[in-house]
């Protein structure tokens, strides 16, 4: 009996532990959510009953804010950099995974070595550059950067996809008939798709969170969301309420976007060889 | 259909030597059987047949044709994989029909020759289904289904058998059997496993280390073994291999007992080998040797006599309805006219 109180006292501390972590984490997200539905009088209250509005988030759109402008600027950026990342890291990963390569090793790390420097190190050097090819407050030069952030992953997170197909299926299908290319396209590419759409997705969120180099390599046509949430500084202060909605219109996606992942990552985890 | 041919086929990684410079001719229609150890250079081999890996030196043909920088794909080849190889998005139908959907063959020929194999492996019913969903024979045969959905001219299989349990891989045999012989292909197999070979092969080839070590057919590699590697490797329990010398016509074993007649010049040091079947087993007294019972083992189809005979150890088969304890004492003799030497140095066979 006493063995038996013992693991429902463990199991009930455990289970605190866990929601005091959830309630933790939540706690800024639930108060962006309330914010974004209270009047600007409100905001300041930590009152959990107040009475919703809605006209925050037309108000994000209208001018001065005209977040719509930002939300293309993102929604572009973010979206080209993944369709130009997952076919060229895919080619990378799959001569990485197949072919003897000189130098592999050293060419593989010294590509996510690229992400150990910090970014405020290199950032000045990229203005300059982006300066003097005009690149600058340009959604090109944003998506160069981004790729330049998100290609390392999703080289290494494809090769890992590719490196637990099985040779023997490749094998199979050359001497089935199929030109290296065709097996590209008939099998890694099937194969390896959860773990694309992860890689893909992954990338998605990296760009769309982007903030250091948006920062300071855009000012008025390029600028994306994450800087446009410093525009709700007023001379009333912090328009809290209107920055959480806008808050809202960034994560929103992301929050679509881990439903997905979630379900395709377990896919890709479990998918393997049939042997 | 066509006669493969390898001339000084050489492999080497390195310092390694993986095959080294092999001839062998397959004949039209034959089924080969490449019969070694692990790391013996059988499944490189193969794999340089199929293309997959590229020879260090020598050339491959098949047919007419010499094949060596031809792509697998232009090879005209089918192969079975140790692992099946299978596609695992692709049903079974789709799995089967690959190599015909790639060659570009019409769809209405596809579905004909797709069911056609299918059924030929016992497969119809499973085609929608996808590999996963499969008991590793059914996807064996799937593998095998699609080596013969088209008529290549060599089929090649790489241990087709070894990743199915014993009771599976007997039936599977005889049904690799029956379907090569009703396809009359040239075939190539690669095995470890001396029954495999012994069964479904018309001729085998047994390899050790890079090096063909017999070419025969199963009857000459078992009754007539070119060497010590090949007398010790074909037979379960293996053949006994007895050290001594050659005296006035007489083995005589290296502990000085006298033992049998041998048809062969006086000789220092010689290896006499003799198979538990070739060794006969009689009360004591009654035979020409009589020795002490090291173990008795009874596998329900034969009985199995470990003697002690000086510091040898010899293995004798029984009848099964022998029942014998360790320790008793036995009698045995050797057959005369089923006896090997070997030249203990080189390991090769002493012409008698």
């Amino acid at each position: 009996m006493t063995g038996r109180r013992k693991r429902q006292l463990a199991n009930g501390v455990q289970v605190l532990l866990i929601l005091i972590a959830i309630f933790v984490m939540l706690v800024p997200i639930i108060w962006i959510f309330m914010a974004a539905f209270k009047n600007h009088i409100d905001v300041f209250q930590l009152k959990l009953f107040f009475k919703p509005t809605l006209k925050n988030f037309p108000a994000v759109f209208e001018s001065p804010y005209s977040l719509g402008h930002k939300l293309m600027n993102s929604t572009l950026v973010a979206l080209v950099t993944v369709l130009l990342a997952i076919p060229i890291a895919t080619m990378a990963a799959y001569s990485f995974s197949r072919f003897r390569l000189t130098g592999e090793t050293t060419m593989l790390v010294t590509i996510l070595a690229t992400q150990f420097v910090p970014a405020v190190v290199i950032i000045l050097p990229f203005f300059v550059m982006f300066r003097d090819l005009g690149l600058l407050d340009t959604r090109v030069g944003l998506i160069l950067v981004n790729l330049s952030i998100v290609m390392p992953f999703a080289i290494w997170m494809i090769k890992g996809f590719i490196d637990g197909i099985p040779l023997d299926t490749e094998e199979a299908a050359m001497v089935d008939g199929s030109s290296r290319l065709q097996v590209i396209r008939n099998i890694v590419l099937p194969m390896a798709a959860p773990g694309l759409l992860t890689a893909g997705i992954f990338c998605f969120i990296i760009a769309w969170n982007e903030f250091l180099f948006a920062l300071i390599l855009t000012n008025k046509n390029a600028v994306t969301l994450p800087i446009g949430l410093a525009l709700f500084k007023a001379e009333e202060g912090d328009l809290w309420n209107l920055l959480s909605a806008a808050g809202i219109i960034i994560m929103v996606p992301m929050f679509v976007l881990a439903l997905i992942i979630r379900r395709y990552f377990v896919q890709g985890m479990t998918m393997g060889a049939v042997r | 259909m066509a006669e493969v041919v390898l001339r000084n086929l050489t492999k080497r990684w390195g310092d390694f030597v993986g095959v080294d410079n092999q001839s062998l001719e397959i004949r039209d229609r034959e089924f080969l059987v490449l019969l070694g150890p692990s790391g013996c250079g059988k499944t490189t081999t193969m794999r340089m047949i199929a293309g997959l890996e590229e020879p260090t030196g020598g050339e491959i043909w098949i047919g007419d044709r010499q094949v060596n920088d031809d792509l697998p794909k232009d090879r005209d080849v089918a192969m079975v994989f140790q692992n099946y190889g299978l596609y695992p998005h692709m049903t079974v139908y789709d799995n089967i029909a690959y190599p015909l959907k790639v060659r570009g063959t019409p769809r209405s020929e596809i579905r004909h020759r797709v069911e056609a194999a299918a059924t030929k492996v016992e497969l119809a019913q499973f085609l929608d289904r996808k590999p996963r969903a499969l008991s590793g024979g059914q996807r064996q045969r799937v593998a095998l289904a699609r080596a013969i959905v088209r008529t290549p001219k060599v089929f090649l299989m790489d241990e087709p058998l070894s990743n199915l349990d014993a009771k599976l891989r007997v039936t599977m045999r005889a049904e690799l059997k029956h379907l090569s012989r009703e396809l009359m292909i040239t075939t190539i197999y690669v095995t470890h496993d001396q029954i495999e070979a012994m069964t479904l092969a018309d001729r085998v080839a047994v390899m050790k280390s890079g090096i063909i070590q017999q070419l025969g057919t199963p009857d000459e590699i078992y009754n007539n073994p070119a060497n010590l590697f090949v007398a010790g490797f074909i037979g379960s329990p293996p053949m006994n291999l007895i050290t001594g010398s050659i005296r006035d016509g007489m083995f005589v074993t290296s502990g000085g007992i006298r033992l049998v007649p041998v048809d062969s010049a006086d000789r220092q040091e010689v290896v006499l080998g003799v198979r538990p079947d070739d060794v006969r087993v009689s009360e004591e007294g009654q035979g020409d040797i009589d020795v002490r019972i090291y173990a008795f083992e009874n596998t329900g189809e034969a009985t199995l006599l470990t003697v002690q005979w000086g510091h040898q150890r010899v293995i004798a088969r029984g009848d099964r309805h022998l029942r014998k304890d360790q320790d008793d004492c036995v009698s045995i003799s050797l057959m005369a006219d089923h006896l090997h030497l070997f030249d203990p140095q080189s390991g090769v066979r002493i012409a008698s």
